[in-house]
């Protein structure tokens, strides 16, 4: 293939070093380190308290809080997930279609992903007050409510408020990540399936999404993962009030981590959270496989 | 036959202006909301846009008084520019041996490099304190630069890497033939010409380091060392004071020069991440 | 090749620009001697300016955006570097709870501060941990320096019979009402307990723009915020060596203290410690809460937001047991891993006459005892303060505290605000809080 001298080898070693010695060091480490904390009893005093075995595990997978944020986490990540990705793609299908304006509107369907999550937390967090401006609008102008709603005092008020934010922040995203893809689909697959008289659903439904099939699969990893991390949401709108009742599987290792120092909890609970992420990764992986094995034959 | 067309074309600017609109009013009511004073938070009943006369720019003006704010701003922008460039740098490097060149452990290295994205950021918080502590980065902006460098290689490696294997090989044939070295092929065709995904990616990293809370919240203390993100939350005071008209005046403030990098490489998220590793 | 000289060039300047950042910060405490410093006698007063200054970092949590702080920054510190110029001081502020946290964290990684001002209750956990200096077996002036504060504030910075710090402030909570709300209702400060909750109610409804109104605020239900209630109606939440809670946590008045609590919420009279609700100084200063239970800083606080809000103070309301509110204030505290000289020197100078006399311009009650027998403090109107702060009980000083608290929270939460059945919640509650007090 190529020429494979000293020199070259060498030089092939040198671009990937710094590469290699970041990852290693400042990510690889610490993975491993959380694993070992995992296995033992960690706390404020007793830092690197005596080997727990699997004890951590078990606590973590016994405590109601942790199934609490657990079904949260889940709620959050089964309802964000298909919606943004169905509004990201209408809209990016609807955009495709038109002449004018395109850059237009993409950028305005960005800025919500470009914006900080700190930022949109507080502002959803305004809106929704329990004395605040949406409140007023359901209650006082379209009369769909009967007084103003404590959104942010019940656990799925709370987890409602984020849950929206977290569809209304991704649905950018989706728009540009299925913007792409539909780019590349050969317009010729398009021009020969009108020829046989395809109407516009049924092109949609037998072109588009197919030939988008490896686009869908990747952004439905990636936003899965997204929604097993939602963090910073819930710290700035509900910080887990009322009394944990709205914590997500990580706000909830961060706060048994730092606000309570029970580092070997927090670890195992890390590591079941990676385990899953895993499973669903894998399960998303084969249900999309399978598919197109079935669209081949 | 016309008419429908037009019809329904007409429908579908319709409903994308509505998104739209969706899509900006937090925003509007978050910039509007600064304009007004802290007493007419209050005000009952809740306007979306202040009352005529009452708007004032006193909540910038507080803002831009306090000498941390520009340490603030100053601090994000120099960590954010310092993430991208080294990420970008590194990044490539590492997608462009992967992508060309078989040596052993290759697969490992990227199923490892990709593996651990599964692995959610936030928990590796605590190790990874540990590990700044150990080597007395913490409190200090360069213990954040090389944790977002690390944090965002996966990724980016992923999507420069499934850039450089649509390069042809042929450019690459051509140097070695002439007698370069692999650098010659790296800066002379591997760079230039994934720049469009380098571009791409070096956006989503600015951002990601621009916005970051958890970390920073972690690891820096002094006010005047915080980043942008920390200081707006740092706002919120408990239940006494909620000042929102200089959390969003704030907010309005960091939120411009995201919107500069944006509006002026905004061409190059769709056309990176379409070569990008989307198709593999 | 002219993008790859502007990126170089681009990242040149990042460079640069991040080197003299930490640099500027740096500059600050590696600053030359002055040679005349150097000539100078050194004096009782003054020492001679060493090589190099220290920086002295100092954790607080004064808020960031309030007087306190300003008086801080501009005031304190730079007196207090003007008299040792040897010293720099880098403040810090945090959010109470997060202060607590930061500490642990710190701890736990090697970065705490030289000195802190900590809230009382955190003393005897940090001391627990090692964290604190016992001031007065390691100073040799210990003391001189606390014989200037007052005793009760310096007993509560005792663990186990050394000190672990120098009282900062002292304070304690009592009633605030809304004048024209009381008038309106025509009912007067109420004195009993009795007299108390009949207001509460009649000051609850609905204001004349339909808006609710509360006749009571509770900002949380953690122990700061229903002792006073639970003592003063005659309740206990532990034996007197603080090792026992069941028989008192679970104790008929205390069982009844709650009740009036948990029902005061219900007929929708009490509110505040939901994430929802609006802030207590907002609230009060805009008329949706008719009456609060809070400290000396409440006053600063409604100067700065609603000078023109008219309201009175009254001692706690008197129940079976008494008018007791709680005990609060925060000491400065020394740690371990300080440059303990500096350190020192500025606990020694926030608890002298001139530091507390300005923090007493804040709404600050002193413990200092010349600066209690000031001007300032007698324009302030701290008179109240005091007089509730000799029936003020404190807390239970045990290491475990934090962790009670939390207990209690969760506890008092699902007996307000869920309807938890009081008896039993308590019942289980104290049983968790006596292991806890048995960890100790």
């Amino acid at each position: 293939m190529e020429t494979k001298s000293i020199k070259n080898r060498l030089q092939i070693l040198f671009l990937l070093l710094p590469g290699i010695l970041l990852f290693t060091v400042f990510t690889v480490y610490p993975i491993g380190k959380l694993l070992q904390m995992s296995f033992f009893r960690g706390g404020y005093g007793a830092v690197d308290g005596g080997f727990a075995g699997w004890q951590n595990y078990r606590e973590v997978l016994t405590d109601p809080t942790f199934q609490t944020s657990f079904v949260n986490t889940l709620v959050y990540t089964l309802i964000t997930v298909p919606t943004q990705m169905a509004i990201g793609l209408l809209v990016a299908v609807l955009i495709h279609s038109i002449p004018r304006f395109q850059v237009g509107f993409r950028v305005v369907y960005y800025l919500p992903v470009i914006t900080s999550w700190v930022i949109v937390s507080l502002v959803f967090k305004y809106i929704f007050n329990t004395e605040g401006l949406l409140n007023y609008f359901l209650w006082q102008v379209v009369h769909l409510t009967g007084g103003n709603v404590a959104w942010l005092d019940s656990r799925w008020g709370g987890l409602t408020i984020a849950m929206l934010l977290g569809i209304w922040k991704g649905v950018g995203w989706n728009m540009v990540v299925f913007l792409a893809a539909l780019q590349s689909v050969p317009k010729e697959l398009y021009e020969s399936a009108a020829i046989d008289g395809c109407g516009a659903a049924q092109k949609f439904f037998y072109i588009t999404l197919p030939s988008i099939r490896s686009t869908i699969l990747f952004a439905l990893v990636m936003l899965t993962i997204g929604g097993f991390n939602v963090f910073t949401s819930i710290k700035m709108i509900t910080d887990g009030k009322p009394m944990h009742q709205t914590e997500t599987v990580l706000t909830w290792m961060y706060y048994k981590g730092f606000s309570e120092g029970s580092f070997g909890y927090a670890a195992a609970l890390s590591f079941i959270v990676a385990m899953v992420l895993v499973f669903l990764a894998v399960l998303q992986f084969r249900a999309m496989k399978d598919r197109t094995e079935e669209g081949r034959g | 036959m016309g008419r429908r067309v037009g019809w329904g074309k007409g429908l579908v600017y319709l409903f994308l202006i509505l998104g739209g609109a969706v899509s900006v009013l937090p925003m509007v009511y978050m910039i509007s909301t600064s304009l007004r004073p802290n007493g007419a938070l209050y005000e009952y009943p809740p306007r979306f846009f202040p009352a005529p006369g009452s708007v004032t720019a006193e909540n910038y003006g507080y803002i831009f008084q306090q000498q941390k704010f520009y340490w603030n701003f100053l601090n994000s922008l120099a960590v954010s520019a310092l993430t991208v460039l080294l990420a970008a740098a590194v990044a490539t490097a590492l997608a462009f041996c992967i992508a060309r060149f078989r040596f052993p452990g290759r697969a490992f290295l990227f199923g490892l490099v990709i593996g651990t994205m599964i692995i959610p950021g936030t928990t590796l918080i605590i190790p990874q304190f540990r590990l700044a502590s150990f080597l007395h980065m913490t409190n200090s902006l360069w213990g954040l630069i090389p944790f977002y460098v690390a944090w965002v290689i996966p990724f980016s490696t992923f999507m420069i890497k499934g850039f450089i294997e649509g390069i042809p090989r042929d450019f690459d044939e051509a140097i070695y033939m002439d007698g370069g070295s692999v650098f010659t092929v790296f800066h002379t065709i591997a760079v230039p010409l994934a720049s469009p995904a380098v571009a791409s990616v070096s956006i989503f990293n600015f951002l990601t380091a621009w916005e970051e809370y958890p970390w920073a919240l972690t690891v820096l203390n002094d006010s005047a060392k915080r980043t942008l993100p920390i200081a707006i939350a740092g706002f919120f005071g408990e239940h006494q004071f909620t000042q929102w008209g200089y959390v969003f005046a704030m907010s309005v403030s960091s939120l411009v020069p995201v919107l500069i990098v944006f509006i002026c490489f905004q061409k190059y998220f769709v056309t990176g991440l379409q070569a990008g590793g989307i198709k593999g | 090749m002219k993008r790859s000289k502007k990126i170089l060039a681009f990242a040149l300047a990042a460079a640069l620009m991040l080197t003299a950042l930490t640099a500027c910060k740096g500059q600050t405490s590696e600053s030359s001697p002055s040679s005349e410093a150097a000539q100078k006698n050194s004096q009782s007063a003054q020492s001679t300016a060493p090589k190099k200054t220290v920086t002295l970092n100092f954790w607080h949590h004064y808020s960031a955006q309030s007087p306190e702080n300003e008086t801080l920054m501009k005031v304190l510190i730079p007196k207090f570097e003007e008299e040792n110029p040897e010293y720099k001081i880098n403040a810090t502020s945090y959010e109470w709870a997060k202060l607590h946290d930061k500490i642990l964290v710190s701890a736990n990684g090697g970065t705490l501060p030289d000195v802190a001002r900590l809230d009382i209750a955190w003393v005897p956990e940090f001391q627990k941990l090692d964290l604190l200096v016992p001031l007065d077996r390691e100073m040799s002036d210990f003391g001189q320096a606390s014989g200037a504060l007052l005793e009760s504030a310096m007993s509560t910075a005792d663990v186990g019979g050394s000190y672990y710090g120098l009282a900062l402030n002292t304070n304690t909570k009592i009633l605030f009402y809304n004048k024209a709300a009381l008038q309106k209702a025509e009912i007067s400060a109420p004195k009993t307990m009795e007299e108390f909750v009949a207001a509460v109610k009649k000051l609850s409804g609905k204001n004349d723009k339909g808006q609710q109104i509360w006749g009571l605020n509770e900002p949380a239900l953690a122990g700061w915020n229903v002792l006073p209630y639970i003592w003063s109606m005659g309740g206990e939440i532990t034996n007197e060596d603080y090792t026992k809670a069941t028989g008192y946590l679970n104790g008929p008045k205390t069982v009844q203290a709650i009740h009036m609590l948990a029902n005061l919420y219900k007929d929708g009279a009490m509110t505040g410690f939901n994430s929802g609700d609006i802030p207590m100084t907002d609230g009060f200063g805009t008329g949706r809460y008719g009456m609060l239970l809070e400290g000396p800083w409440k006053i600063a606080e409604m100067k700065g937001s609603y000078p023109d809000f008219s309201y009175g103070t009254a001692d706690m309301p008197a129940g079976e047991g008494g008018s007791h509110s709680v005990l609060g204030g925060e000491d400065i505290g020394v740690f371990r891993s300080a440059d303990k000289e500096g350190a020192w020197k500025f606990a020694k100078f926030m608890t002298g006459e001139f530091a507390q006399e300005e923090m007493a311009k804040c709404g600050l009650i002193p413990v200092n005892k010349t600066a209690l027998d000031s001007q300032t403090v007698k324009d302030a109107s701290f008179a109240p303060f005091l007089n509730a702060i000799v029936n003020a009980k404190a807390r239970p000083p045990v290491a475990s505290w934090s962790e009670i608290d939390n207990e209690l929270t969760t506890a008092m939460t699902s007996i307000v605000k869920d309807g938890a059945d009081a008896q039993k919640t308590l019942d289980s509650l104290a049983a968790k809080v006596d292991a806890l007090l048995a960890k100790k």
